[in-house]
């Protein structure tokens, strides 16, 4: 949909043992007017009974399956509730509610169906040096491969149409699926757009966020899901 | 003679399969129609397997062919591992079904309805930036 305003956003909030962050980010995102769908991704915690109490609907994973697959689940779920524009958004506290209507001015101003968060447009807060050179290698990674032109690849805050988010063939269950997401964005042809936005580290956002080996595995399920159909 | 016929007998199962395998996964197919066929010639010709093994460095050509095997079994080893990716993806797509299913959102809670009965859009963009916001600076 291209229009002047979105009259239904969904904002998708995947999360997994969250149940530390979970509560402040969804009361914020609640606050802000938004509609929040947590996909609970098999949580051995209590983060699904604390988000069913908050969140506008709570789709939980039987089996913990990863990030990327509970963000396909919750953008299926929103899709089916007639969103107009689809948010994705980390539950570990990283990103500010307040930068949404920054990415949905974006999507509407520059008549793009995907409006990218970046960390790097804006000043980053507390990024470690080793954080800096792997998102650095993963951006270099990502321009040679699909071509989009963007400066932070991995920043799960996220704008999106209903056209937009029905384009995507995602089928990477695990972190892979941000490199996923953007190869898809540009094989759809549609018109992106990047976005200035704060994250806050933080040492729970850190702990919990991607370690130095897991560039290794994304590496092999991006080779892996290239040689099978 | 009967080691060989053994063997060539593995190779052509090597070969169906891969065969089989061609519409999941060519690349697959190609990796072990190859090597199995140079199985084949080694198995065959064990005296070029000879010759090839000392210009590559190997001394004997039964290890030449013992590597080929080797060879076989990493091909058919990857192959597991995307078929065991791809038997994860359909427990996926049976987890996400069970989740939809048991979802149900609660209509008091969805914004856009309850704004609906007021037929106010939810969010509109204003001529300008909105208070407490910058101008648009996305690249």
């Amino acid at each position: 949909m291209r229009d002047d305003h979105f009259s239904s956003t969904w904002v998708v909030c995947p999360a997994y043992n969250e149940s530390s962050a979970i509560v402040s980010v969804i009361t914020r995102l609640r606050q802000a007017g938004h509609d929040v769908v947590v996909v609970d991704d098999g949580s051995s915690d209590d983060t699904r009974q604390l988000a069913s109490t908050l969140a506008t609907a709570v789709v939980s994973h039987p089996v913990n399956l990863g990030q990327g697959a509970a963000l396909k689940t919750g953008i299926d779920f929103a899709l089916a509730q007639g969103a107009d524009v689809i948010v994705t958004f980390d539950t570990d506290g990283q990103h500010r509610d307040s930068d949404i209507p920054r990415l949905l001015d974006a999507l509407v101003r520059n008549q793009a169906d995907f409006a990218l968060g970046s960390r790097f447009l804006s000043e980053p807060l507390n990024m470690p040096r080793m954080r800096r050179i792997l998102l650095w290698g993963a951006t270099l990674f990502t321009v040679a491969t699909t071509g989009l032109r963007l400066t932070d690849t991995h920043n799960g805050l996220r704008a999106m149409t209903r056209r937009g988010a029905q384009a995507l063939r995602l089928r990477q269950n695990r972190m892979a699926h941000a490199s996923e997401l953007l190869a898809e964005i540009a094989r759809s042809q549609l018109r992106y757009v990047e976005v200035p936005v704060t994250i806050d580290y933080t040492t729970y956002s850190l702990a919990k966020g991607q370690r130095t080996g897991d560039f290794v595995m994304i590496l092999l399920d991006l080779l892996a899901g290239k040689l099978y159909r | 003679m009967i080691a060989q016929i053994a063997l060539s007998l593995l190779l052509g199962v090597v070969l169906l399969y891969a065969w089989a395998q061609y519409r999941r996964s060519p690349i697959v197919t190609v990796l072990s129609c190859a090597v199995s066929l140079i199985g084949f010639y080694f198995v065959w010709f064990p005296s070029h397997a000879t010759r090839v093994a000392e210009l590559v460095g190997i001394g004997r050509g039964a290890d030449l062919i013992l590597y080929v095997w080797a060879c076989i079994s990493l091909v058919v080893l990857l192959n597991l591992h995307l078929k065991l990716r791809t038997q994860h993806e359909l427990l996926t797509q049976l987890a996400r079904s069970i989740a939809l299913a048991n979802a149900t959102p609660d209509p008091s809670r969805i914004s856009s309805l309850t704004e609906a009965q007021t037929s106010q859009p939810r969010y509109r963009l204003a001529d300008g930036p909105r208070p407490g916001q910058t101008a648009d600076q996305s690249a």
